[in-house]
């Protein structure tokens, strides 16, 4: 008489798609290398509006410049016509910024554009948290004031 | 050397914005996403359409031109040899049959689509979905074997020294999530086992802590231990919930007990260890002789 076991076919699908279930590791840039956030930006600008006329001698002055000096991030420049000019970025998590520099001078739009490139790309919020842990407690973080331990480097022989 | 001047597309020169819409004009990918992808990895390829060809997906690639196929199949290989390498180093205690899962599910298609997400290659993506009506459908499946296409493409360029570094920079060192990958189900048995293997004494659970006890939410904590050492510790709302999280807990550190690598001795450092000295000098003859 032969007998068999059935096998235990959930386990096995869970085994074979073990990396559907398992939430991967949330991103730690910086920790092991750095990828830059900011991986796009766009300007957009308008040939024949007053409002574009800062924008037009930034990009037609400095825009070069910058994209040599940022080869990490790619630059796309796009006429868009009767429209106010503006800066488009986008980041590596997905999200975009866009900030209108229509009333912004020559010398204004190249900060604009640096605080776009700096950003990380996340989302202004309030951090409620004053420290954020992997691997957080109860009892909170140490602290050495709070100790009743006085650790003291001497020669003496300590006294037990 | 990319330089931006490259990267900058004039792209209103020739043609006037027709019927396209806004919204696919942002997601054009051209040249210059190629050149910025490998400039923010710090990456240069010898040859220049090899980042674009990395992120072509077989679907998409027509009768002339490459895909990513046979990149990707040696770049899974080497990646799988280094975080095979790493994983069997960093994790002493653990079986092969887990080492397996952890790999699987650590460094399998799915957290390497988060490692191409995190790198900004999910819009470089040149691929085409099999289901038409939803042209989602196995995105992350594409952009997984578009990173081991990549680290594939780096082996093959750069060399297996620079292929290495890669992985260890930008894959290994993410943390990995031992609790959810080792999925033991059956603690209580398992640790029973274990210690029996081990030599050790049987294992006692005792509370530690509790509160609550006759109310509607207690909490218990419960530790379980080998004659006077406490090997797990578990908390729960009720004793046997605790003891099972104390039994997993105890296993979890017995397995995945990390061996953390001091970085590799150069050859500078070698030197300097054989001419540096804590002996004061009328010992230092007797201690070199």
């Amino acid at each position: 008489m032969v007998s068999f076991r059935l096998p235990n076919v959930l386990n096995a699908v869970i085994k074979a798609h073990l990396d559907e279930f398992v939430r991967p590791a949330k991103p730690k840039n910086g920790v092991g290398a750095f990828v830059f956030p900011c991986r796009k930006l766009v300007f957009n600008y308008c040939e024949r509006s007053g409002s574009s006329r800062a924008m037009l001698e930034y990009l037609q002055t400095r825009a070069v410049q910058f994209a040599r000096d940022n080869p990490q991030i790619e630059v796309i420049v796009q006429p868009r016509p009767s429209r106010h000019p503006i800066v488009r970025a986008f980041y590596t998590n997905g999200q975009q910024r866009t900030k209108c520099v229509r009333r912004c001078t020559v010398d204004e739009i190249p900060e604009v554009v640096k605080s776009l490139r700096d950003h990380s790309g996340h989302r202004l919020r309030r951090w409620n948290k004053y420290v954020l842990s992997d691997t957080p407690s109860v009892r909170g973080i140490y602290s050495p004031f709070h100790t009743s331990e006085v650790h003291v480097i001497s020669d003496q022989k300590p006294r037990n | 050397m990319m330089l931006g001047a490259r990267a900058l597309a004039i792209a209103g020169r020739a043609q006037v914005r027709g019927a396209a819409t806004e919204a696919a004009e942002r997601q054009a990918v051209g040249r210059s996403t190629y050149a910025a992808l490998e400039s923010r990895l710090n990456l240069q390829f010898g040859d220049r359409g090899l980042m674009e060809r990395v992120c072509t997906h077989r679907s998409a690639a027509g009768s002339g031109e490459a895909s990513n196929e046979r990149l990707q199949w040696v770049g899974k290989r080497v990646l799988n040899l280094q975080v095979g390498e790493h994983l069997e180093r960093t994790y002493p205690n653990m079986t092969v049959e887990m080492l397996q899962d952890v790999q699987h599910g650590s460094f399998g298609l799915s957290s390497l689509a988060e490692v191409g997400r995190h790198f900004g290659m999910q819009p470089a993506l040149r691929w085409r979905s099999t289901v038409k009506e939803e042209p989602g459908v196995g995105a992350t499946k594409v952009l997984g074997k578009a990173v081991q296409a990549l680290v594939g493409a780096i082996y093959k360029d750069r060399g297996p020294a620079a292929a290495r570094d890669f992985v260890r920079r930008h894959i290994l060192s993410r943390p990995v999530d031992t609790e959810t990958v080792l999925q033991i189900k059956n603690p209580r048995v398992l640790l029973a086992q274990l210690m029996q293997r081990k030599g050790m004494e049987r294992p006692v659970a005792r509370i530690l802590k509790e509160t609550g006890r006759f109310t509607s939410s207690p909490v218990f904590i419960v530790g379980v231990f080998s004659g006077v050492k406490m090997v797990g510790m578990g908390f729960g709302s009720s004793l046997r919930m605790a003891e099972h999280r104390a039994a997993k807990d105890a296993l979890i550190k017995y397995y995945a007990k990390e061996i953390k690598d001091l970085p590799p001795a150069s050859d500078q450092d070698a030197a300097e260890e054989a001419e540096l000295s804590f002996f004061e000098a009328k010992d230092r003859e007797r201690a070199q002789a």
